[in-house]
């Protein structure tokens, strides 16, 4: 033990030399060290793994080798069993992302990734919503001989536009596939009209509401791109909030036989439930404004809420609204005029009515099932037990955060295909039971 | 040896050897496992293990309920390591076991003996914190690609030998009115301390009615109380099936004349981690593959890592992504053609240890109480008696050696083709109630998670920062 010890040791002062240099891995490494003083421990063996850190990357460059290349951060949720990982040391020298000098922060429109974005009015619930999402067309004949259509929910505070890198990875590997990616009300351009503004506290943020809207969306584009017949195959995918939204919808049953599957990214009853109580102290951590997108971007790619620069510039200027001209109005001066479309913190009311009886759900319904999440140890009992029976396909991407799709797009753009190539119906070919070989005289 | 010894007692310890030292056993272990075949032959008596996922206290308590390496002949079906915090420590002991007591101990592949999917479950990760470099994960994982992907059990009774593990041989009397002797039970239950939890005898008309309660029993056997299911049952059709006619040792799917197979009344038990694969019809294509790999992602051997037995007709989609699902009818079939009696398998968690299916020609044994630290299950593992008849044994063997002839029952080549096509035929009326042999008597050893040794555990993460 007394190696072991030495070799920390000499760990920690290489590791302050290496602070020294560089001052963005400090603030990560000063959470990490005060977690775990163990973190440190790997610093002198660096021979086994491989130096990423001049790589450009943009989450495009995650190679096989994944259990080198973790770059996680204070949040990281690498290991299974909450074991010390040598991130510090990975960080040292694969750099935060993005904050390079000669990086662009300018931001990616939405038409770079979808074909076309559709206003829907509705009528639903306590009056009028129009729904707003981001379409690409699913390619081929009517119905079920269509492509696939991955109908995307994004998490509380997020838009449509999280699936955006996501959506063209898929596109890449799955030419024919459609996506359908809506904002949810209170988010995005989603518009509700009863309850006064936009995006407001009073909008009613309940999981059957979503789950109503994520109906109707698909609906409403169903009449709106005249697909007489029938639904093409769906895949729901849904993330954090969204992931609750796609398994009630599931579990619902409303989608009939056009539900091929659903995949759920990063959520788990357990522990959002464990992770509800320290929300509020994370809201709080957040900036309540920013100067420009650009500095929204930054803050994003820097915080490492989200780690790929490229998701972050299409998806972070649709999370803020620009507040100068009613500052002006109410003659303040804010230096910081862009703030949170949604204000999350006035959505908790709703926070455990989205959660709780997720797992369950998640193994009653009907439909094919993933799980994609950025590290074992949030499963909880229930869906442990149910992973164990080979109730449901899991996937965990260690180096990713929370936002899996948009840290890893391509990663998580394979596994969806994977997944629905397994699912489809039209290719599927099992071989013919005992009975059906017999029916036809032949020996077994 | 003496070094061995001395590692073995500080495994068993629950402290990790030093670096060069696991080289060392690895290259030794792979030196022995590169001559075993994908298919090891193994003699009973033997006491078959499910999922241990790196409980290495739990490990523990298995061997106290089942009896210590030399005296107890073990086979464990994979999952050593992931998901525990000492993965470590409980691989490197079956390891070491292995090599001291090759013949005494057989290691298979599990799904979770892969590359990929212990970097993500867990093993990768103690590698780095206990040694603080990834060389040791390096040197197991090269020894993962060259466990044994199924095994063979040959020699099992159709009685149960006096139980010899933990509460040595308490027997308790079978209660007279029953009408029946220690030799008609087929399935006993016993809990950690050795007492009968149940009996079920082996009457074929009793068959259904005895699983029944045998179910009921396990779901009430909370209280511990003793349960006898020999209900009467109404009467079933038996249909008998022509003895399948080949003389190599069951299993190895060797055909000849003489009708069974001599020394084994029991019929031969075939082990594998996950379960079976429509790639593979014969026990004898297991051993053509090429295993020595990273655990693919589809085909056979991937297959028998991964797919479950499941209330369907025929083959159906793996919910796990890998693997298939295959119903009764497919493992009736298995087990016919191939002259087996009974499939073992692990990979899944069931919570009562162990799970006998589709007329107990399938059982799942799980051996890992309280999965995961939080599961609330309990664990399992499976005795097989040796058959003291006399009629023979089958030295064990590491590759093809007692095959009678060497080619594929169907593959053309020799005499076997005929014998091997003739016994496959069954006409669909027999399908249903086909009962290839009868099984061996199978003693159950029911355990508890051990009490847990908080130390070392790591720290529990704290939870994600933003999760809406």
């Amino acid at each position: 033990m007394s190696a072991l010890q030495k070799k920390w040791a000499k760990s920690a002062v290489l590791l302050q030399q290496q602070q020294q240099h560089d001052p963005t891995a400090m603030a990560n490494l000063h959470t990490l060290s005060e977690e775990d003083p163990f973190s440190t421990q790997s610093q002198s063996d660096v021979d086994w793994f491989m130096v990423r850190g001049e790589e450009e990357g943009e989450g495009e460059g995650e190679g096989a080798a994944s259990p080198v290349d973790d770059d996680s951060s204070s949040a990281s949720s690498m290991s299974s069993t909450g074991t010390i990982i040598p991130s510090p040391s990975r960080s040292l020298f694969a750099r935060p992302q993005g904050i390079r000098a000669r990086s662009t922060l300018e931001q990616i429109p939405w038409t770079t990734y979808f074909e076309r974005e559709l206003f829907l009015p509705s009528q639903g619930g306590k009056g009028g919503v129009t729904h707003h999402a981001y379409l690409t067309f699913p390619v081929g004949g009517g119905g079920s001989k269509r492509g696939p259509l991955f109908v995307m929910h994004h998490g509380a505070g997020s838009s449509g536009l999280s699936f955006a890198v996501l959506s063209s990875e898929i596109r890449k590997r799955l030419p024919n596939a459609g996506i359908l990616s809506l904002d949810a009300r209170g988010h995005g351009s989603t518009t509700t009209t009863t309850t006064g503004g936009q995006g407001e506290e009073g909008v009613d943020l309940s999981l059957d509401t979503l789950a109503t809207d994520l109906y109707d969306v698909i609906k409403l584009t169903q009449a709106t791109m005249r697909w007489e017949q029938e639904l093409p195959p769906i895949i729901l995918v849904g993330h954090s909030l969204g992931g609750a939204v796609v398994t009630h919808l599931a579990k619902s049953g409303r989608l009939g036989g056009a539900l091929l599957g659903y995949a759920v990214l990063d959520v788990v009853e357990g522990s959002a439930m464990d992770a509800l109580q320290s929300m509020h102290t994370y809201l709080s951590t957040r900036p309540s404004g920013f100067r420009s997108v650009k500095d929204a971007i930054e803050w994003h790619i820097r915080s490492r809420t989200i780690r790929n620069s490229v998701s972050a510039r299409t998806s972070v200027p649709g999370l803020l609204v620009d507040t100068t001209e009613e500052q002006v109005q109410m003659g303040r001066d804010d230096k910081r005029p862009w703030k949170w479309r949604t204000n999350l913190a006035a959505t908790q009311p709703f926070w455990e009515g989205w959660f709780v009886g997720l797992s369950k759900k998640f193994l009653e319904a009907k439909g094919a099932k993933m799980l994609l999440l950025a590290g074992t140890d949030r499963l909880d009992t229930e869906l442990t037990i149910g992973q164990m029976q080979g109730k449901y396909a899991l996937q965990v991407f260690p180096e990713a955060g929370h936002f899996i799709h948009e840290d890893l797009p391509e990663k998580t753009a394979i596994a969806l295909v994977d997944f629905y190539r397994r699912n489809d119906r039209s290719q599927l070919v099992l071989p013919p039971k005992v009975s059906e070989l017999l029916a036809q005289g032949k020996r077994v | 040896m003496a070094d061995l010894d001395r590692a073995i007692a500080q495994l068993r310890a629950c402290r990790p050897i030093p670096e060069n030292e696991v080289r060392e056993l690895c290259h030794k272990a792979r030196e022995l496992l590169i001559e075993e075949g994908n298919v090891v032959t193994v003699q009973a008596p033997v006491t078959i293990c499910g999922d241990i996922h790196g409980q290495f206290h739990d490990l523990m308590e298995l061997f106290r309920v089942g009896g210590d390496v030399p005296d107890t002949n073990y086979l464990f079906m994979g999952d050593f390591v992931d998901r525990g915090f000492y993965s470590l420590e409980s691989f490197l002991l079956l390891l070491c076991l292995k090599v001291r007591y090759p013949d005494r101990m057989t290691l298979i592949r599990g799904n979770h003996e892969s590359r990929q999917i212990t970097t993500v479950y867990g093993f990768y990760d103690e590698c780095l914190r206990k040694y603080g470099s990834a060389n040791v994960w390096r040197y197991c994982c090269d020894v993962f690609d060259y466990l044994a992907l199924g095994a063979i059990v040959l020699g099992a009774s159709n009685t149960l030998s006096p139980s010899t593990g933990a509460g040595g041989g308490s027997s308790e009397p079978i209660p007279p009115e029953l009408g029946l002797t220690e030799d008609d039970i087929e399935i006993e239950v016993r809990n950690a301390d050795g007492h009968i939890m149940s009996r079920f005898p082996r009457q074929e008309r009793a068959r259904r009615a005895a699983a029944a309660a045998a179910a009921a029993a396990r779901r009430s056997n909370s209280n511990g109380s003793p349960t006898n299911g020999a209900a009467p049952a109404p009467p079933e059709r038996e249909v008998v099936v022509s003895a399948p006619s080949n003389t190599g040792p069951p299993g190895s799917g060797a055909s000849g004349s003489s009708g069974g197979s001599v020394g084994n009344p029991a019929g031969a038990v075939l082990c594998v981690h996950g379960g079976l694969s429509p790639l593979i019809d014969k026990v004898d294509k297991i051993r053509l593959l090429d295993r020595k790999q990273e655990v693919p992602h589809e085909g056979a051997m991937c297959d028998l890592l991964w797919s479950d037995p499941d209330e369907i007709d025929g083959w159906g989609l793996s919910p796990r992504g890998a693997g298939f699902l295959f119903g009764a009818d497919i493992v009736k079939v298995f087990n016919h053609r191939n002259d087996l009696s009974l499939i073992a398998r692990a990979h899944q968690l069931v919570m009562e240890g162990f799970k006998e299916m589709f007329d107990a020609t399938i059982v799942t044994v799980w051996s890992a109480p309280n999965y995961c630290y939080r599961c609330g299950n309990v664990a399992a593992l499976l005795e097989l008696s040796e058959d003291e008849s006399g009629l023979g044994t089958y030295a064990r063997s590491n590759g093809d050696v007692n095959r009678s002839d060497g080619g594929m029952g169907d593959g053309g080549g020799g005499g076997g083709g005929g014998g091997g096509g003739q016994r496959g035929v069954l006409a669909e009326n027999e399908l249903m109630s086909l009962r290839m042999r009868p099984g061996p008597a199978r003693r159950y050893r029911v355990f508890q998670a051990a009490p847990q040794d908080s130390r070392g555990m790591p720290a529990k993460k704290p939870v994600a920062d933003y999760f809406l």
